[in-house]
């Protein structure tokens, strides 16, 4: 027995050398779909892959587009060697994908030098179409300050005037808050207070919930998601805050708001897109995500179908091959769920309407109520060149 | 920061302390009594939590779930327990560490195909769902309900193995396992019942957990460190190192939190460190 | 104490062939792979010298290992040093790591030495995360190879630079076979045997002990310069516990104590690793499973059964393997 297994075990390891993976090549353009499909992010990467899918399937051009999936674990070595194993085995045209921020600046360097043109669909580092931006990398998601600053502004012309702010401690976390600082200041307001929560270990937010009360500010703005924004919404709710919370949409993302319960109710937060947008695109969207997959749509799917949208604009724009989508891609425009989007091609950032909304219990559970609209908002160049 | 602050973090600290207690206590009498490194431990936690999310979304009933998910996770720990953990207990520490990383792996997957990838969120039963004002300040009582679960379970488990014989027999075996057999004590007998209590307290932290922090397929990794690091700064093996190590963790992470919040990330290993260098065998080990 | 037989040259030359072979007719993920093996198995190496013949089964070889990447990334990326001093920069900031880590941890043995490693790789795990200055969480960019042009070679290549990482990988195990071999090893295999025993006939076991890290550190540190040049990027990940933990398992899985079984250990994790994320998103379980049965199967490891079974057909009594039951962790 045992030599058998240890046989089986020398026989399997010589023989998977041998085999590789193939891969259908017919169609027009190959497509690297590059997400998590493992570990803490697995339900981003799912969520955006089926909005991806649908966007192709509604268009009825599923033939034109042969796609190949691989998971990046969210660790950035390992999204980097996937992402120059579809480029230079499998010969990508496009890749779409990228949930973390660190595994999109591992790949950076690649992406530009290998001009394979990237869509991010969700990594939000604002270096990304910042200094170290691309001409092959665009954005359809959102940047860390596109989705705070005009919160910033909106809460200060609001009435708010002091603030105390919580987010984790790693760069996704500084940026959120440090563009709504400075845009909530510059609109007359004044930060009371900010703490930064150890990233990943920290699940029991007692401690700076109360202190962040005990400061006397009119609100909490801060940015949480996923267990993340739970754990906090929940605890905020059993401590009977008194203070108004706020924060970045993530914070009760349509994603896993259920989770969270009646404290979520009355939390305000700024987000680029919620499913109960009153459009006729956005219905039509909402009305197909639920038929053939049985929940509301997130902005996670919003994003991976509007990928899909941008990437089949480019194609009809320039051609079905690498060089034309690359060059096609930032001049790219549409009217999606989200509303009007184009991308900026002077940062390769998409463009697109910041929505306030409220959290309140609706007929089937919570729900997202608008409360106002920051149209077509742009990111400064901030030290890209292109 | 006046009196209230002080009065919030400690009831903070203790809630906090009284949970890394669930979880070590179990942890470190399987350690200290049957010499196995059970690193699946804290993925019975996770088990808990999630069951206890079915079971309540079933039935409604928090306070079902409350008492069902212990039970079943118990019966899980039983079952590994017959088909997997008695075999290994001669087999070495290295290989305990290889299997129950294992398990961990297939608990980890088989909760994803299970509950999916989703976090999932349990309310607290509305009997609790409320504040609690007192002494000029307002706490959860849930929050309460926890330390009082601990402190009864702590003090339940002082009293069992101080002054009955069970308890006796325990602490016999964990001095010494060879001379407490050769006196007639049936060891083995007694190496599944505190396995199993272990387990049980594991999916009791869990499922109590639950409605305060969120049920997520990455809540058992991250748990194990700091209750690792508990059992081993108390010493294996003793129920006194367990409280101690609880307490001093749950305090440092909560009032470091507030009080030191650059720091606040690697004062546990700080500790950790500086605990071992000094009393290598940790600060009330059960043997010697 | 550590004993080069037929048996292990056969597979060190096996492995070794394997990897070259499968680099140069391989697709291109191939070569990714064959470099991924070689990083992995020389950190296995650089942690089986301390804990499968030392007996210090540490938690911190992942951190050692980025200790390593980030001395030489800042040396080469931010203060602009050529790579070849940049890499030996890196190697002595892991060599007094790993030492000093040694040192201090030298009284404390079994779990108690793992939690106390795993405390001081976590600590520079924060370090790296926390520091804006160097990336922080987002981690830095732009680090170069070795210019290996005056051989004629492009290290840009993934071809030349897999077979590089095999070249290497040859190169540390047999640093680690010789010191194994000397003295210094023979003390260390006694200490790991019974230290007390070591202490009587006088050797400073805790000088050993950390000087044992150091080299177990160095070759960690080697790993470590491979990982910043695959990638041509690196980020605090590489000091989780969890890489640590990785290594550890593959040091099991192959057999610890032999030396070459993690090398055999990392080449059948990384393969199926991949090969599995091919098929289905939840390849942890079959991975767990693998684990749990390569136990169930022996105990061993993989290298170490088969060694354990060849050898023992011939002859009963075999004074030079590890035995399959290890000491108490406790």
């Amino acid at each position: 027995m045992k030599s058998l297994f240890a046989k089986m075990a020398m026989a399997t390891t010589l023989g998977l050398g041998m085999v590789s993976v193939q891969l259908p090549a017919h169609a027009d353009t190959k497509v690297g779909l590059i997400l998590p499909y493992t570990g803490t992010y697995a339900a981003l990467g799912n969520a955006i892959t089926d909005g991806f899918n649908m966007a192709i399937e509604e268009a009825g051009r599923t033939d034109e587009f042969s796609i190949v999936t691989e998971d990046t674990e969210a660790k950035p070595p390992v999204g980097l060697a996937k992402a120059r194993k579809l480029v230079l085995q499998d010969k990508v045209d496009v890749m779409v994908g990228v949930v973390s921020s660190g595994v999109l600046g591992a790949m950076r360097d690649f992406v530009h030098q290998s001009q394979t043109p990237l869509i991010v669909a969700n990594a939000g580092n604002n270096l990304a179409t910042g200094e170290n931006c691309s001409p092959y990398i665009v954005r359809v998601s959102f940047s860390n300050g596109q989705i705070n600053r005009p919160m910033g502004t909106w809460m200060a012309e609001n009435g708010i005037k002091t603030v105390y702010t919580l987010a984790p401690d790693y760069s996704a976390g500084h940026q959120m808050i440090e563009s709504f600082s400075a845009a909530f200041t510059a609109a007359g307001g004044e930060i009371a207070g900010s703490d930064f929560t150890p990233f990943g270990q920290t699940k029991d937010f007692g401690p700076y919930l109360t202190n962040a009360q005990s400061s006397g500010a009119d609100a909490i703005f801060v940015f949480y998601a996923g267990g993340g924004a739970i754990n906090f919404v929940k605890q905020y709710g059993s401590f009977d805050i008194k203070t108004p919370l706020y924060g970045s949409g993530f914070l009760t993302s349509p994603l896993y708001v259920a989770a969270e319960g009646d404290a979520a109710i009355g939390v305000r937060a700024s987000l680029h897109y919620i499913p109960t947008l009153d459009t006729p695109e956005n219905k039509a969207f909402v009305d197909a995500f639920m038929a053939k997959h049985g929940t509301m749509p997130s902005e996670y799917s919003v994003q991976g179908y509007d990928a899909g949208l941008a990437l089949m604009a480019a194609v009809d724009a320039g051609g079905a091959d690498k060089k034309n989508i690359a060059a096609a891609l930032p001049n790219v425009s549409y009217v999606g769920p989200r509303g009007a989007l184009e991308i900026d091609p002077a940062t390769n950032n998409i463009v697109q309407n910041i929505y306030v909304y409220d959290t309140v219990m609706g007929d089937d559970g919570l729900t997202q109520k608008l409360i106002d609209t920051i149209p077509s908002v742009r990111d400064d160049v901030a030290g890209c060149q292109m | 920061m006046d009196a209230s602050f002080w009065l919030l973090q400690f009831l903070n600290a203790m809630q906090y302390s009284m949970l890394l207690f669930l979880l070590s206590i179990g942890l470190t009498v399987i350690f200290g009594l049957m010499h196995f490194v059970n690193l699946a431990h804290a993925s019975l936690y996770m088990l808990g939590a999630y069951f206890g999310i079915s079971v309540s979304a079933l039935t409604g009933q928090f306070w079902l779930a409350f008492i069902l998910s212990p039970i079943i996770v118990t019966l899980i720990g039983a079952i590994l327990y017959y088909t997997l953990i008695d075999r290994m207990r001669a087999a070495g520490p290295m290989n305990q560490v290889l299997v129950t990383f294992g398990l961990i792996f297939v608990i980890l997957d088989l909760v994803r195909l299970g509950w999916g990838d989703i976090a999932l969120g349990l309310d607290a039963p509305d009997a609790l769902a409320h504040t609690v004002s007192f002494w000029g300040i307002s706490y959860p009582a849930y929050r309460l309900f926890i330390i009082a679960l601990g402190l009864t379970i702590m003090i339940s488990m002082w009293v069992v193995l101080a002054r009955t014989q069970i308890g006796a027999m325990i602490r016999a075996s964990v001095e010494n396992a060879d001379m407490a057999a050769s006196l007639g004590i049936h060891v083995g007998r007694l190496f599944f019942v505190v396995f199993c209590f272990g387990c049980a307290l594991a999916g009791l932290a869990g499922v109590a957990a639950a409605p305060i922090f969120s049920a997520t397929t990455t809540m058992g990794i991250t748990i194990l460190i700091p209750t690792l690091i508990v059992v081993v700064i108390g010493g294996l093996g003793s129920l006194e190192g367990a409280i101690a190590g609880s307490l001093i963790i749950g305090f440092l992470e909560t009032f470091g939190a507030v009080l030191l919040p650059s720091l606040s990330a690697v004062l546990t290993y700080i500790l950790l460190a500086v605990i071992l260098v000094l009393r290598p065998q940790g600060l009330i080990p059960a043997r010697g | 104490m550590f004993y080069q037989t037929r048996l292990r040259t056969i597979t060190l030359i096996l492995a070794l062939g394997f990897l070259a072979v499968y680099a140069s007719f391989g697709s291109y993920f191939a070569r990714e792979i064959v470099i991924e093996i070689t990083i992995l198995a020389i950190l296995a190496i650089s942690l089986d010298f301390c804990a499968g013949f030392g007996g210090m089964v540490s938690l911190c070889h992942g951190a050692i290992m980025g200790i390593s990447a980030y001395a030489f990334t800042i040396m080469s990326v931010k203060l602009g040093l050529p790579s070849v001093p940049s890499a030996m920069i890196g190697l002595m900031a892991a060599v007094v790591f790993s030492g000093l880590v040694g040192w201090v941890t030298a009284r404390t043995s079994g779990i108690f030495f793992i939690m106390a490693t795993l405390a001081f790789g976590q600590m520079a795990y924060t370090f790296f995360f926390k520091s804006r200055w160097l990336g922080g969480d987002d981690g830095m960019g732009g680090i170069d190879r070795f210019n290996l042009s005056w051989l004629g070679v492009d290290m840009n290549d993934a071809l030349v630079f897999a077979l590089f990482g095999v070249a290497v990988l040859l190169l540390v195990y047999v640093i680690a076979a010789i010191l194994l071999r000397s003295g210094f090893g023979r003390i260390l295999s006694g200490i790991h045997s019974n230290e007390n025993r070591m202490q009587a006939v006088g050797i400073n076991t805790a000088n050993h002990k950390a000087m044992a890290m150091a080299a177990s550190g160095l070759m960690a540190g080697i790993a470590g310069i491979l990982a910043a040049q695959h990638t041509l990027y690196i980020s605090p990940e590489l000091l989780i516990w969890t890489v640590s933990g990785e290594v550890l398992l593959v040091v099991i899985l192959g057999g610890i104590g032999t030396l070459i079984g993690p090398v055999v250990g990392a080449i059948m994790l990384v393969m199926l690793k991949h090969e599995l994320s091919n098929y289905t998103d939840y390849w942890h379980m079959v991975v767990g499973m693998v684990l749990i049965f390569a136990v169930l199967a022996g105990g061993r490891g993989i290298f170490g059964q088969i060694e354990y079974w060849l050898i023992t057909r011939h002859s009963p009594k075999t004074p030079h393997l590890p035995p399959a039951k290890e000491k108490d962790l406790a």
